[in-house]
């Protein structure tokens, strides 16, 4: 449990950033007017996606930066920064800077069910967006109705429940960068664990005069995962005994205990490595009617394509580990029920899922990143040239430069994972080679990503 | 509660603010030019083809026309009046203006192989004179195939067939003068009538072709040749081939070939059918490009090409029965 950390907030000029009120609505009030002209072109400028500012800045830069820089090096720390929330929370603060003196927050306030209270409707909503994907992630119109309705959405649950509902229990991208944000180098903590069992006040869940009661309905004191804790930076404001600190630690530190893992996140585990897997066959691959296929929404050979991919993500990949994790129990001499070894096991994936969508999302970012420059300077594609970019050419950036990424992030991604189960059988106090099915299954994928993609 | 009202004006500063500027920006680019401006979008056939594909303007009315290609790479033509773009790449904004000087009905077109139906993609400029609100009546004579009452729908095969295919370059050397109006008669019945001709007794059948082949040229000239050539392989070639077999890919699945006569061979024509193509008048084939095939799939040109553009795409059809056209 001790492992090394460094305390970023130590450093004067971070801590008065993290604490400072403005911080995150400077955030928002940033990416607020982006997101909203990604709408605003989606629905009125150019149904050529290539030259849609929505489409590109969107399903391009926004998703390069988040799988690429913010989920592997700071976690949920797009979650800070995301516009999607930002109206109903303001609405629900009447305030955008202010705490609220023990204020009321505008909303009926209602509880979420506590039956709910996993991410099922995470994976559910990921999954639906996934199957379509082929056309949001290409047909601007699509991609901003997508978007108003994620925006819609989370204004209407925030006036119906209270604090951030939509953010922990409904965004599709939430529960993926939850599940990744664990192997993440950085992590909001309490920094002496004994000073908080003498405050008794809990500000940090509550609210105080200095801030809101944690937004996520996260207990900050007892915070030991990065799953759910969105960087909001409310309980560093709002502990009295400035006992929320901001670490630098070792990466993936919250995956070396398998303590509280749930069925609900070994789905998202899966839903995640499954869907890397088939975008990387659909898109990638070679079959070019496969990915037709996939376009075509409503035609009958896309229900079968839809049939398949949902069965792959919840039965066919699942049931290959399942298969896995029974060997696994058998060498491990039935010490744990065949649920609790699926499940312990299947966080295994997840530094195996965010390399392979680490991969996969270089082989297009890099190529089509040139874009961006065509599109900042004629977002709606009206014949503009704001900047003068209009007219650059479409360059694949760094194109000798992919697999050499790839590989070693795929095998980076491997070695964790092997790692993970090993560490799982470790302390399910088993011998190591029950670990071996599931090391099998993770070099499987890992063999298959290569051959896609070299 | 200033520090609020501050962060809250931004906010609407940049939530209305920036999303009116872009509209009014728009709008602004629209107005401010001393042209009209019209957005067009050139989309596949499929894709719901030219919108929109009427558009009126006036005489003398100076008009910007913004192409917009949100599928594949178009081209624009509107012939009658000069007008043309010859790349629209999809998601570009091309501009094209042009003031039209004369009233009328001018059939505009994509000139870029976008789909297999692209040759449906058409759309009409109406050119009105606010001084003369009745469009002109058009003055044009009937065709001449209409004027020499072929039927251009039926099968002409010719009586005669050449032994090897006609020779321009062998019939040059023949110094063999032939006197005959290749616009009215097809090779086949002058051959028959240089045939009956007992001047023409020395020389064989090959000969006589090669003579005719070699005259036909000489009178349509390279440079319609070489027209023809270009207009060909821009319009004709993706559905009757290349090399004029009417293997031409988008030729493959046309919809209206069920309509053709049962006698007609299905399919785009052949032209290196020596028997179709020498029992052929030019004015017939002008006459079928002219009209078009009228649901054989085969589409009109008369109300894109001119007159001079028609006759030299036949000239060029030519070359697919007889060899060695002149060279430019
Ligand atoms: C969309 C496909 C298509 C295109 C493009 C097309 N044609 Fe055709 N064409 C046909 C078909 C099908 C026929 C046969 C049916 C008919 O005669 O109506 C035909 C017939 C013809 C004939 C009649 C030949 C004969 O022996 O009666 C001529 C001449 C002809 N085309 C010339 C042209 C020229 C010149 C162009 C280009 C300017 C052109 N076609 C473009 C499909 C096409
Ligand atoms: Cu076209």
């Amino acid at each position: 449990m001790n492992s090394p950390r460094f305390e970023l907030t130590r450093i004067p000029l971070f801590k008065r950033v993290v604490t400072s009120r403005w911080v995150p609505w400077l955030f928002m009030a940033l990416t607020l007017p982006i997101f909203l002209l990604a709408i605003l072109t989606g629905l009125f400028g150019t149904p050529a996606g290539s030259r849609n500012f929505g489409i590109i800045f969107v399903w391009i830069v926004w998703w390069a930066l988040v799988i690429l820089v913010m989920v592997p090096f700071a976690g949920r720390l797009w979650c800070a920064i995301c516009p999607i929330p930002a109206p109903g929370e303001w609405l629900q603060r009447r305030a955008l800077i202010q705490p609220r003196a023990g204020g009321k927050l505008f909303t009926l306030g209602w509880k979420w069910s506590p039956r709910l209270n996993n991410i099922w409707l995470q994976n559910i909503s990921f999954l639906a967006v996934a199957l379509f994907s082929a056309v949001i992630l290409t047909t601007p119109f699509v991609s901003a109705l997508v978007l108003l309705a994620f925006a819609a959405l989370a204004l209407g649950v925030s006036l119906l429940f209270e604090r951030r509902v939509f953010c922990r229990y409904l965004c599709p991208v939430g529960g993926f960068i939850g599940l990744y944000a664990q192997l993440a180098p950085v992590e909001v903590r309490v920094k002496d664990a004994a000073l908080c069992r003498t405050h008794t006040d809990k500000t940090c869940y509550r609210g105080s005069d200095d801030g809101y009661g944690c937004p996520w309905m996260v207990f900050p004191a007892a915070l030991d995962k990065n799953t759910y804790c969105g960087l909001c930076s409310e309980c560093l404001k709002t502990c009295p005994l400035d006992n929320m600190g901001v670490f630098l630690r070792v990466p993936g530190k919250d995956l070396q205990t398998t303590k509280g893992r749930r069925l609900d996140e070994a789905y998202k585990a899966f839903i995640m490595l499954t869907c890397a897997l088939a975008y990387s066959i659909v898109l990638l691959g070679p079959w070019a009617a496969l990915k037709e296929t996939a376009y075509a929404v409503g035609a009958p050979a896309w229900f079968v394509y839809a049939i398949i991919f949902l069965a792959a993500n919840l039965a066919i990949v699942p049931g290959i580990f399942l298969a896995c994790a029974w060997l696994t129990r058998k060498i491990s001499l039935h010490k744990f029920s065949l649920r609790r070894t699926f499940t312990e096991y299947a966080y295994v994936l997840a530094p195996l899922g965010l390399a392979a969508w680490a991969a996969f999302s270089l082989s297009f970012v890099l190529i089509n990143f040139s874009y961006a420059w065509q599109v900042l300077s004629d977002p709606f594609g009206w014949g503009w040239d704001l900047f003068g970019t209009a007219n650059w050419t479409w360059t694949p950036y760094f194109a000798g430069l992919q697999s050499f990424l790839q590989i070693p992030i795929l095998l980076a991604g491997l070695i964790a994972a092997i790692g993970m189960a090993l560490r799982t059988a470790h302390t399910q106090g088993v011998p190591s080679r029950a670990a071996l099915p599931i090391v099998a299954f993770c070099a499987a994928f890992t063999m298959v990503l290569l051959w896609l993609y070299v | 509660m200033k520090r609020e009202w501050f962060a809250l004006g931004i906010v609407a500063l940049l939530v209305i603010v920036f999303p009116a500027s872009l509209f009014g920006y728009q709008a602004w680019r629209t107005n401010s030019s001393d042209a009209r401006v019209i957005d067009v979008i050139a989309s596949s056939p499929e894709n719901g083809g030219w919108s929109p594909d009427e558009i009126r303007v006036n005489v003398g009315e100076h008009v910007r026309l913004r192409i917009a290609a949100p599928d594949v790479v178009h081209g624009f033509e509107i012939p009658a009046l000069d007008v043309r773009v010859d790349e629209i790449l999809p998601g570009h904004v091309q501009e094209v203006e042009f003031v039209a000087t004369r009233a009328g009905r001018f059939p505009f077109a994509c000139t870029r192989w976008c789909s297999v139906n692209h040759w449906r993609m058409r759309g009409v400029i109406w050119v009105s004179d606010p001084a003369q609100p009745a469009l002109p009546a058009p003055t044009f004579a009937p065709p001449l195939y209409q004027q020499l009452r072929i039927d251009i729908d039926a099968m002409h095969p010719a009586q005669n067939i050449p032994p090897r295919k006609p020779s321009a370059a062998r019939g040059a050397q023949l110094n063999l003068r032939v006197d005959a109006d290749f616009r009215t008669q097809s090779p086949d019945a002058v051959f028959a009538k240089l045939r009956a001709d007992a001047a023409y007794d020395a020389y064989d059948d090959q000969q006589l072709w090669d003579a005719i082949a070699f005259a036909y040229f000489q009178n349509v000239g390279a440079e319609n040749i070489a027209n023809g050539a270009r207009r060909y392989a821009r319009d004709c070639a993706a559905c009757h081939g290349e090399r004029g077999d009417g293997q031409g890919p988008a030729g493959k699945d046309l919809p209206g070939l069920t309509t053709m006569h049962p006698d007609m061979p299905r399919g785009p024509a052949n032209f290196t059918d020596a028997s179709a193509m020498l029992g052929a008048s030019d004015a017939l084939l002008q006459g079928k490009i002219l009209r078009g095939g009228m649901g054989t799939g085969m589409p009109e040109w008369g109300s894109l090409y001119t007159d001079a553009d028609l006759w030299s795409v036949v000239a060029f059809l030519r070359t697919f029965t007889f060899d060695d056209p002149p060279a430019p």
